[in-house]
C-alpha cells in the first residue's frame, strides 16, 4: 500500500477535497439557497409583525421596524461571502494568538470554518460566532487542552453557552469529520530527508544509490534558510487559502519549499521522481506549481490595506442587513430546542406514571398477567 | 408401580416381610426378595416359586396385574428399587442410544444429542403414563430407523472392550516379565558372588601367593561385575522402554505432526513499506536535539523512531495524488455518468447527502 494510497483513506480526500469549479459550484448554490432563505424569513418576520402592529403602539411599531428594513432584502453574493471569511479566517489567526494557542490548533479551527462555509452561509449563521466554536473544538482534536469557562473568559464578552450553542450545528456542518491533515510535520519530514541528503551519501529512493549527481551548492544553508520561510508561509498563507480543498498536504508543503527556494526544491522533486518514470515528474512539478502560485496570492502580511479594510466595513454592513433573522440568536434557539426535548420526556415521564397507578390500582403490579395460548 | 417400587423403600421394617405373603425374616432366615422388571415389585423366593412355576401369571400386588414370568425374576442389585429400575432402563436405552462422539461434526452436536437422549431418559424414569409411552414409541421408531448403526456401534463398542482387556493383559504380562528378569538377576548375582568366593579359598588353598593380594584382586573382581551388571541391567531398561512406550502411560493421544503455523500479520500482507524515501535510523535535527537526550522524553517510552516514520510518511502521502484530476469525475452531480472509482462513488453519494441536507439543513 503505497503513502498515496495510505493518504486516500483519509476524510480529508474523500469528503474535503474539490476541483475549483465544484468548489465554486458548491458556494454558490449554498450561497443561492441561503439567500432565498433570508428572504422567506424577513418576509415572515414582516408578516408576523403586520398582525401583531394592529394591537400595539405607533411608537413600538416604528422603532422595531428599523432593525428589519424594508423593501427587497440585497443579500450577499459569493464573492463577497468569500471575502468576509478570509477577513474573519484571520480574525481567528489573531483570536488564536491572543489565546496563545499552537499553530496546529488555530490552522485546524480555520479549516473548519472554511469547511463549514462550504455548505452553509454567512447570512444564516454569523461567523463570529462559528469562530469561537470552531477554534475551541480545534483545542480538542488538536490536543491541546483548554477549559472552556476560561476559554469564554479569555476571549472577553462571551459566555461559555455562547461557544457550545453552534456546536452540534457546527459537527453537523464538518459532517462529522474532524480530522484535517496539516502539511507542517510534512515539512518537518522533507527538511530532516534534505539535511540527511546533504550531509551524508544516503540513497534518495529505496533501492536506490547514493546521490550522485551534482547537488546544489551551500546545500545546509540553504536547506535551514528554506525551512522557515516554508514554515512562515505554511502558518498563514496556506491556510488562508483554498488551498487545502484542492492539494494534498504534502503537496502544500513541497509549493511553500518552492515558493522559499526553487531549485532546491526542483532539485529534490527531481530526486524522488526520476525522468525514467516518466509522466509523474511532469505532473507533480506542474500540480506543485500551482499551489505554489496559489500560496503566493496571499502574503503573510496580517495588516489589510486602506481600500481593503474600507471594503470589508461596507461587507459587515450589509451582512448586518441582510442576516437571517431566525437564526441570529443561536443560544435562544438552542435553549428553546433543548426545553422542547425536555417537555417531551416530562410528558414520556408523567405518562408511564399514569400507567403505573393505573395497574397498581387493579392490583397487577407485575403488569397483566400473560396471555394463554 | 412407582409407588409400589417405593414402599418397601421408605419404611425399613418391610425389607423384611414379603409383602404378598407377609412371611418373615425372623421366621425365616432364608428369605429372599427376587425382583420382575417388568413391575419392580418385590416377594420372595416362595411365592415366585408358588405363583410363577406354572406358567405365566398377574403380579398379585393389588392393582398391578402385569403378567409376569418366573423367567425374569432376579434378585435386585440396588437396595433401592428406584435406582435399580432407572439403571435398567439407563442400559436399555444405551443399547439404542449408543452413539459415539466422532460421528458427530462438531462437540455441541454431540452435546445435543446426549441432551436428547437424557430427556428421552428423564421422560421414561420420571414421566406420566403419556410422557412413557411416547418415549418409549420414539425410542422404538428410532431403533427401527437406525438399526443398522446401532449394530456398528454395538460391534465397535465390543471391539472397543475386547482391545481394552488385550492391552490390560499386555500389561500385565509385561509386568510379569519384569519381576521375573529382577529376580533371575539376582539369583544370578548371588551364585557368582559365592563362585568367585569359592575361587578365592580355592587359590588360596591350591597356590602360595600373598593372601592379601588374592582377596583384593578377588573384592575388586567382584565389584567390577556388580557395576558391569547393573550397567546392562539398565540398558536392557532403556531399551525396553524405548520399545514399548504405550507400557505404562495410557490414555495418551496420538501424536501428529504440528503443521508449521505462519507467524501472525495484523496488517493481513499490507505492505507498508516507504515507496518514496528511505527511512534512516537517526537524523540530525536540532529541534530533537534536546529530546534525544532528555531523560524525562526518553523515560516515558517516548521513541524517535516513531516521530521520523511519521514525519517521513507524511512528508511524501500523497504527492502524487492530484486531486483535480481524481476529484474531477465525482465532483459535479450532473454528470454522474463519469464517477470512476468506488470512492467517488462514494463521495458523490456524500454530494448527494449535501443537497439533501441544504433543503432540510436544521439544527434548531
Amino acid at each position: 500500500m503505497s503513502e498515496d494510497e495510505r493518504y486516500c483513506t483519509s476524510t480529508q480526500y474523500r469528503l474535503w477535497s474539490f476541483t475549483p469549479d465544484s468548489l465554486l459550484a458548491l458556494r454558490s448554490r449554498t450561497n443561492r439557497l441561503a439567500a432565498d432563505r433570508v428572504r422567506e424569513a424577513v418576509r415572515r418576520v414582516r408578516e408576523a409583525r403586520a398582525l401583531s402592529s394592529a394591537d400595539t403602539s405607533e411608537a413600538e411599531n416604528g422603532r422595531s421596524a428599523s432593525a428589519i428594513p424594508e423593501g427587497e432584502v440585497d443579500c450577499l453574493t459569493v464573492d463577497e461571502e468569500l471575502k468576509l471569511v478570509a477577513f474573519y479566517c484571520r480574525q481567528t489567526l489573531s483570536l488564536g494568538d491572543h489565546l496563545k494557542v499552537p499553530t496546529d490548533v488555530k490552522a485546524t479551527a480555520i479549516q473548519y470554518i472554511k469547511r463549514f462555509y462550504i455548505t452553509n452561509s454567512l447570512m444564516t449563521y454569523h461567523p463570529t460566532d462559528i469562530l469561537k466554536t470552531a477554534l475551541f473544538f480545534a483545542t480538542k482534536t488538536e490536543n491541546h487542552y483548554f477549559r472552556l469557562t476560561k476559554f469564554a473568559d479569555a476571549i472577553g464578552g462571551t459566555k461559555p453557552e455562547d461557544v457550545l450553542a453552534s456546536e452540534f450545528l457546527l459537527t453537523q456542518g464538518l459532517r462529522f469529520t474532524f480530522d484535517v491533515r496539516h502539511p507542517f510535520r510534512a515539512l518537518e519530514g522533507a527538511i530532516m530527508d534534505l539535511q540527511a541528503l546533504s550531509k551524508g551519501d544516503i540513497p534518495a529512493l529505496p533501492n536506490g544509490e547514493a546521490v550522485t549527481g551534482p547537488s546544489p551548492q551551500n546545500m545546509e544553508k540553504r536547506v535551514r534558510n528554506a525551512h522557515g520561510k516554508a514554515r512562515d508561509c505554511l502558518k498563514t498563507s496556506a491556510l488562508l487559502t483554498d488551498a487545502y480543498f484542492h492539494f494534498t498536504p504534502s503537496q502544500i508543503m513541497v509549493a511553500a519549499l518552492i515558493n522559499a527556494d526553487r531549485d532546491l526544491t526542483e532539485w529534490y522533486i527531481k530526486l524522488k521522481f526520476p525522468a525514467s518514470a516518466g509522466a509523474p515528474q511532469q505532473k507533480v512539478l506542474a500540480t506543485v506549481e500551482k499551489c505554489a502560485v496559489m500560496l503566493k496570492e496571499i502574503d503573510s502580511s496580517s495588516e489589510p490595506s486602506a481600500t481593503e479594510k474600507k471594503e470589508l466595513g461596507a461587507l459587515m454592513k450589509k451582512l448586518k442587513k441582510c442576516r437571517n433573522p431566525e437564526k441570529m440568536d443561536l443560544v435562544g434557539l438552542q435553549r428553546a430546542k433543548r426545553e422542547g426535548e425536555e417537555g417531551n420526556d416530562e410528558k414520556i415521564v408523567k405518562k408511564r406514571k399514569l400507567e403505573r397507578e393505573q395497574l397498581t390500582k387493579e392490583g397487577e403490579v407485575f403488569g397483566p398477567g400473560l396471555k394463554k395460548s | 408401580m412407582r409407588n409400589g417400587a417405593s414402599k418397601p423403600i421408605d419404611n425399613n421394617p418391610s425389607d423384611d416381610i414379603c409383602p404378598v405373603c407377609k412371611s418373615n425374616r425372623y421366621l425365616n432366615p432364608s428369605l429372599q426378595f427376587l425382583i420382575n422388571p417388568e413391575c419392580y415389585h418385590k416377594m420372595c423366593s416362595t411365592c415366585v416359586d408358588r405363583i410363577f412355576t406354572s406358567g405365566p401369571a398377574s403380579c398379585p400386588v393389588p392393582y398391578c396385574g402385569k403378567t409376569l414370568r418366573k423367567k425374569g425374576f432376579h434378585k435386585a442389585f440396588f437396595g433401592d428399587l428406584k435406582v435399580e429400575r432407572e439403571v435398567d432402563i439407563r442400559k436399555r436405552v444405551g443399547a439404542v442410544f449408543n452413539r459415539r462422539q466422532d460421528e458427530f461434526e462438531t462437540l455441541l452436536d454431540y452435546n445435543n444429542y446426549l441432551d436428547d437422549v437424557e430427556c428421552l431418559i428423564f421422560d421414561l424414569v420420571q414421566g406420566t403414563k403419556e410422557e412413557k409411552t411416547k418415549a418409549e414409541e420414539r425410542l422404538k421408531a428410532y431403533r427401527e430407523s437406525n438399526m443398522g448403526d446401532i449394530e456398528e456401534n454395538r460391534r465397535a463398542g465390543l471391539e472397543e472392550i475386547e482391545m481394552e482387556k488385550r492391552r490390560e493383559k499386555a500389561e500385565k504380562e509385561a509386568a510379569r516379565q519384569r519381576r521375573m528378569a529382577v529376580l533371575r538377576e539376582e539369583e544370578e548375582e548371588k551364585l557368582d558372588v559365592a563362585k568367585s568366593k569359592r575361587d578365592v579359598l580355592e587359590r588360596l588353598a591350591n597356590t602360595d601367593e600373598d593372601a592379601n593380594k588374592i582377596t583384593q584382586q578377588a573384592q575388586k573382581i567382584i565389584l567390577k561385575k556388580s557395576s558391569a551388571r547393573r550397567t546392562l541391567a539398565e540398558g536392557a531398561e532403556s531399551n525396553g522402554s524405548a520399545r514399548d512406550p504405550g507400557l505404562t502411560l495410557r490414555g495418551l493421544k496420538k501424536k501428529e505432526a504440528p503443521v508449521a503455523e505462519k507467524p501472525y500479520d495484523p496488517f493481513g500482507g499490507v505492505d507498508l513499506t516507504p515507496s518514496r524515501y528511505v527511512l534512516q535510523g537517526d537524523y540530525d535535527n536540532e529541534w530533537l536535539s534536546n529530546a534525544k537526550s532528555d531523560i524525562r522524553h526518553m523515560a516515558g517510552g517516548y521513541s524517535l523512531q516513531e516521530y521520523y516514520a511519521r514525519t517521513m510518511f507524511e512528508a511524501f502521502s500523497g504527492l502524487g495524488v492530484f486531486i483535480e484530476d481524481e476529484v474531477a469525475g465525482r465532483s459535479l452531480p450532473a454528470a454522474p455518468a463519469s464517477v470512476g472509482t468506488a470512492a467517488a462513488v462514494e463521495a458523490s453519494a456524500g454530494k448527494m447527502k449535501i443537497e439533501h441536507k441544504m433543503e432540510l439543513d436544521d439544527v434548531f
